[in-house]
């Protein structure tokens, strides 16, 4: 029997009151822990976002965004002298189309709905398929099919519709290839039975089908990916590119590299930065890191003050003991240290109970604070499958319709992909991850806690005069 | 030899200051024992708490042997109740969640007695005062009065001190166990050769101690 044993003991001297100790300091464990966790997650991701998103810079035909718009597309020659600028990294660069039924035997797995229809009332038949007398009727209309040009395939967040690639099967084209190959969205390959190594037509020339890829969205499963050259070729638009994205090496650098390719390319094109969006993004994070810091601060503080409140109350009940242990002969610190022992003890086994509590709710607890967090903000935003998703008119392709049909303005919709479906992806796309490092954090500073609060308690009775003690019970 | 010269003590109580122990002068043999009587309220647990040194005197000395006790430090203080004295209180302060055995060892612990030590001397103990067998494992609240002050009692003795200082130690016992618990002290005092002082309020036990001390409003009135 030594101060740990006897320690350790006295934490089980009272069950009921040890249990309540432990449920209660566990509860408060585990919410910082879950904050401590929440805070890592929003962290990681600001930082994700400074050295994935912030350092990109969007290149379009001036007046032209996706199917939108009118100009002249950008072209390759154009686009070379950007590369040559300082601090630049990588240029992503991708051309647009759609294929009708006069262009391939592929059907659009976008259906056409009541949105599309109205669409399609409100600005004639465009580019998609009329079936019949030139009389547009909408019931007879068929979506056309997207396809995209690009020499980096996997990168669909700069596409209209967004989305993570993720390759159901087959392999991805190079990025230099010129071959008449596609990657097909599953959406597409599910309405025309298609599957690696199947073929179709397009432009007059027999694609083969050499991957299926998911995007996460309706939207872009419908899409059909294409080598550049590819596209540029078939489409008979060579060096022509529609969208570029440029990465600059650092963050720090966007705004000059923004200007420098604003002064390369002049008025042939819109060029617009990222770091306004990462900064929404980085903003919003910041306001959910805000909250867990102020609601990690009030459990640590809660934590500390039930630890210090308990172990008050437990030395103070054992006034007598510490007299008649003093009289027997125990220093000072013994009695403290036995009385931390004990301290720690409860804190260890709260610490497990809040450990596992943490486990398992650290993550919703995380995503419940960005849900509030995007419900009461304004970059929110959830797309009708198929139609109008962040490309504008790219579902049902109506702006070109519109704007072959001549039929006047229509509606402008919210443009790019790139743009409030990815502040709402960094926002959401955030999984509190239990790393073990943390956990050991959180337990050494809950110990430590107990250490000065226990202390604290039993050296202010520890110190009186035993016989003081003694005579006042 | 236990040598109290002038001791005094006082306190600031509610309605001003309180002479408990009023200049108190006394000596005390080895191996003697010594009763100390006196009505409730007279000083004698305070007398005694001075001599446990469980407080220090307003003024005089104690000395025992040839230190003196009042003018030790703190840590000096802890090592002369852990090796020196020995405690029997009337409500017998056993730690309640330690069983008779661990209650006897702990002071032997605080006095730094080797591990291997601790519990053949507990048992021998604890087998002397009559707490034997599956008793020695059981806590303070499955034994009766009487058994506890017993383990105060071997507690009291763990580390053989010169002097054993008991309060009331027969003031929750009824009569009998009261004369045993009393028997048991003078006889373990003359076999150890420990100094024992009790305080009392019971003339019939402090009849038959060696010494008796009459202490009336703090003041020594009388000793025989």
């Amino acid at each position: 029997m030594n101060v740990i044993s006897r320690g350790v003991r006295n934490a089980f001297r009272n069950n009921i009151r040890t249990l309540s100790v432990v449920v209660i300091l566990g509860l408060s464990i585990a919410l910082a822990l879950s904050m401590l966790l929440a805070h890592q997650a929003v962290n990681k991701k600001i930082e994700n976002i400074k050295s994935s998103e912030g350092n990109t810079i969007t290149v379009s035909p001036a007046g032209v965004r996706g199917f939108q718009g009118g100009g002249n597309p950008l072209t390759q020659t154009q686009l070379n002298g950007v590369s040559n600028l300082a601090h630049v990294d990588t240029i992503e660069e991708s051309l647009n189309d759609r294929l009708t039924s006069s262009d391939t035997n592929l059907q659009s797995s976008v259906q056409l709905g009541q949105l599309g229809q109205r669409f399609a009332t409100n600005f004639g038949g465009g580019s998609g398929t009329i079936s019949g007398n030139s009389s547009f009727n909408p019931a007879d209309f068929t979506p056309p099919v997207t396809v995209l040009g690009s020499n980096n395939p996997t990168d669909l967040a700069n596409t209209q519709g967004g989305g993570t690639f993720t390759l159901k099967s087959g392999a991805v084209f190079s990025s230099t290839s010129s071959d008449d190959v596609a990657l097909v969205g599953t959406a597409l390959a599910s309405k025309n039975n298609l599957s690696v190594g199947s073929t179709f037509t397009a432009y007059n020339t027999t694609i083969k089908v050499v991957g299926i890829f998911s995007s996460g969205n309706d939207f872009s499963n419908g899409l059909l990916v294409m080598p550049l050259k590819t596209l540029q070729t078939l489409s008979s638009q060579p060096g022509d590119i529609t969208s570029a994205v440029v990465t600059v090496d650092s963050v720090s650098n966007v705004n000059s590299v923004t200007s420098a390719v604003k002064s390369k390319l002049g008025s042939a094109a819109d060029v617009t930065s990222s770091v306004d969006q990462a900064q929404t993004s980085i903003d919003s994070l910041n306001s959910i890191k805000n909250i867990s810091v102020y609601s990690l601060i009030g459990a640590v503080v809660a934590g500390a003050v039930i630890i210090f409140l308990v172990m008050l109350m437990i030395v103070r009940e054992r006034r007598r003991e510490i007299g008649v242990f003093k009289a027997i002969g125990a220093s000072n610190v013994k009695i403290v240290s036995q009385f931390m022992v004990e301290a720690v003890t409860l804190t260890i086994l709260a610490a497990v109970v809040g450990i596992l509590i943490s486990l398992a709710a650290a993550d919703p607890i995380t995503r419940t604070l960005v849900n509030n967090s995007t419900n009461s903000g304004s970059t929110s935003s959830v797309q009708t499958p198929g139609f109008g998703t962040s490309g504008g008119a790219g579902g049902g392709g109506f702006a070109r319709l519109r704007q072959q049909a001549g039929t006047g303005n229509g509606p402008t919709f919210v443009s790019s992909g790139s743009g409030i479906g990815r502040v709402r992806n960094n926002i959401t796309n955030i999984h509190a991850v239990v790393s073990w490092n943390i956990v050991l954090y959180g337990l050494g500073a809950a110990i430590l806690i107990a250490l000065v609060g226990s202390g604290i308690a039993s050296w202010s009775i520890a110190k009186v005069r035993p016989a003081e003690v003694l005579r006042t019970e | 030899m236990l040598k109290v010269d002038k001791l005094s003590k006082s306190f600031n109580g509610a309605a001003g200051k309180v002479i408990a122990v009023d200049g108190v002068s006394m000596q005390v043999l080895d191996g003697q024992f010594v009763s100390v009587v006196g009505r409730s309220g007279s000083g004698k647990t305070t007398l005694l708490s001075l001599l446990g040194a469980l407080e220090k005197p307003t003024s005089g000395s104690i000395k025992v042997g040839n230190q003196d006790i009042t003018v030790l430090g703190d840590r000096a203080l802890i090592k002369y109740r852990a090796k020196q004295i020995g405690f029997i209180f009337q409500s017998y302060n056993l730690v309640p969640n330690l069983t008779a055995l661990e209650n006897v060892m702990l002071p032997m612990e605080f006095a730094k007695i080797p591990k291997d030590q601790r519990q053949p001397r507990a048992e021998e103990l604890l087998n002397q005062v009559g707490i034997t067998d599956d008793k020695q494992l059981r806590k303070p609240t499955r034994l009766s009065g009487g058994e506890q002050q017993r383990v105060a009692i071997a507690r009291a003795l763990a580390n053989k001190p010169q002097l054993i200082l008991a309060d009331e130690p027969t003031g929750n016992l009824d009569s009998q166990n009261g004369k045993i618990i009393f028997g048991l002290l003078h006889q373990l005092a003359k076999k150890e050769n420990t100094t024992i002082i009790v305080v009392t309020h019971d003339l019939s036990i402090a009849g038959k101690t060696d010494k008796t001390f009459r202490i009336q409003d703090g003041k020594l009135a009388s000793s025989k």
